[in-house]
């Protein structure tokens, strides 16, 4: 080999470091592989005179109320009543099931049909509401 | 004489005054009585009698004004009394609208009760018949095997003394026992209904030490792998991911089903020539699966009180259309959500599966034939699934 040979082979060894070094590692850490909602970074407050008129979807469906259920719609009207509709999967069969009645707010939180008020919270566009077998995170929507 | 003279002068002089005077009063007379007439007018009538005059006219136009009111205050309070009498009529249907009402929800309150006492005779009817039938069952059964020992059984077998029946069956009497609640062998609870908000849905405790169907959730599940090249290291992975699983995380005997497969050209790095390198290699347009069949599960540490395991799935994985047997240590936790996590990771050479080790440039940039696959899976119960 010659010795013009052996220097263009450095070049390329070199090059090629180069270019290696060009493209950085992107191995996903460990604790990083899981999915992650991004409803936990939402700062809730109480809001016991929220306006609460307007349509809202779940977004997120915890406690022992989420082994049942799969998805929730809320349509609050300004006049206190409402509509709702969850979805179900009862024997992996998915279905939808409807409802209405009256809401309303006090200090205590968001009563619904005149039953035990539940803490009602709320974040930008978004609203939590914790009853005792589970808690649901909704996102205001619209109304096409 | 001069005084005489102007005796008579001054005399003179004074008639001269007296005839003018006249004079000009004949002369002047009817321009004074014109006058004295402009004046006469000018002051117009009496004003005690024009004030008389007046007070007369507003005298009758209150008499007309009295008159006029009177007959409308009497229109008005006919018409008062007309719409209040209206008023009333139909507050007093209302009323009786109401109480029909009343009536009718008392009287079906009370068809109501009539039909929850029936329904209660008929449970309690049914009861009945059920202890009937089954003590007539247990008599038919007892009488059965006294008849088995009574006659001799065609087989070759000699028949066995017929051991001497426990008396188990009670007597039947007239009026049964009550059945026990327990439900009859091999059905399942129906599911109860229990309330969210307003929602009517099944109630359903998740109980970490018991077996259940899981099913996956697509949009929280990734698998990949972590690989080691000769100038830096990279992440293949996917969401497209899917599958379904029977567990029990505290049976020691591991008695696990299921499977979890994810679509091998929705692998990415990152890096679309190397993507493309990748599907290549896996031969994607001719095995689009790779299959993670699980066979068993080998229990570790298992705390069903904070709902936690760990341990090893046993199975077998397919990739490129080769399967071959794995271990994958795993976690198993559960979200808020009442999902179970499973994390797991295992090494793995491509080369078994018959993936070519990627190469290039001659060999002088090489990936390790070992790969490091990983598992971050959220599945749920599969409601109403049987245990």
């Amino acid at each position: 080999m010659s010795r013009r040979h052996v220097w263009s082979a450095r070049f390329a060894c070199g090059a090629l470091l180069l270019l290696g070094g060009c493209i950085a590692s992107n191995v996903v850490a460990r604790n990083e592989r899981m999915v992650v909602a991004t409803v936990a970074e939402l700062q809730f407050a109480p809001a016991p005179s929220l306006p609460l008129a307007g349509l809202y979807e779940s977004l997120e469906i915890t406690g022992d109320a989420a082994i049942a259920l799969r998805k929730v719609y809320y349509l609050f009207l300004a006049d206190g009543a409402y509509a709702a509709a969850w979805l179900t999967e009862p024997d992996g069969k998915p279905g939808f099931q409807t409802g209405n009645g009256t809401w309303t707010t006090s200090a205590a939180g968001l009563s619904l049909d005149g039953a035990e008020p539940v803490l009602l919270e709320q974040a930008e566009d978004h609203l939590r509401i914790t009853a005792p077998n589970g808690v649901l995170v909704l996102r205001r929507g619209t109304v096409q | 004489m001069v005084r005489k003279l102007l005796s008579w002068l001054g005399g003179l002089f004074v008639l001269a005054l007296c005839a003018s005077a006249v004079f000009a009063l004949v002369v002047v007379k009817d321009r004074i009585r014109l006058v004295v007439q402009l004046d006469q007018t000018a002051a117009g009538p009496d004003p005690a009698a024009l004030l008389r005059d007046d007070v007369a006219m507003l005298q009758r136009d209150l008499g007309e004004l009295r008159t006029a009111l009177g007959g409308n205050f009497e229109r008005l309070g006919t018409a008062l009394e007309e719409r209040a009498e209206t008023r009333h009529a139909a507050a007093q249907q209302e009323v009786q609208q109401l109480a029909r009402a009343v009536a009718s929800l008392q009287q079906g309150q009370d068809g109501l009760q009539a039909v929850s006492a029936r329904l209660l005779a008929k449970a309690d009817a049914i009861e009945r018949d059920v202890a009937g039938v089954a003590a007539t069952v247990a008599r038919s059964a007892a009488a059965a095997a006294a008849d088995a020992a009574a006659i001799p059984s065609p087989l070759a077998e000699p028949p066995k003394p017929a051991e001497p029946q426990p008396v188990a069956v009670p007597p039947v009497e007239a009026a049964p026992a009550p059945v026990p609640a327990t439900a009859t062998p091999g059905s399942q609870p129906a599911a109860k209904k229990g309330s969210f908000l307003s929602f009517s849905v099944p109630t359903a405790k998740f109980e970490f030490d018991q077996p259940h169907d899981y099913v996956l959730v697509p949009e929280l599940c990734r698998v990949g792998f972590d690989a080691k090249s000769t100038l830096h290291d990279f992440t293949g992975v996917t969401s497209k991911v899917k599958g379904q699983f029977h567990a029990d995380f505290d049976d020691p005997s591991g008695a696990w089903t299921g499977e979890v497969e994810c679509e091998a050209k929705t692998l990415v790095t990152g890096v679309d020539g190397r993507d493309t390198s990748m599907q290549e290699h896996l031969d994607t347009a001719q095995h689009p699966q790779i299959r993670f069949a699980i066979g068993k599960f080998e229990p570790g540490a298992v705390d069903a009180a904070k709902q936690m395991a760990d341990g090893t799935i046993v199975g077998t994985m397919t990739i490129r259309g080769q399967t071959r047997d794995v271990r994958m240590p795993v976690k198993i936790s559960v979200d808020a959500s009442r999902r179970v996590v499973v994390e797991g990771q295992m090494p793995l050479k491509i080369s078994d599966y018959g993936v070519p080790v990627p190469s290039q440039l001659g060999g002088t940039i090489t990936m390790q034939d070992e790969v490091s696959v990983w598992i971050a899976l959220r599945a749920r119960i599969t409601t109403g699934a049987t245990k």
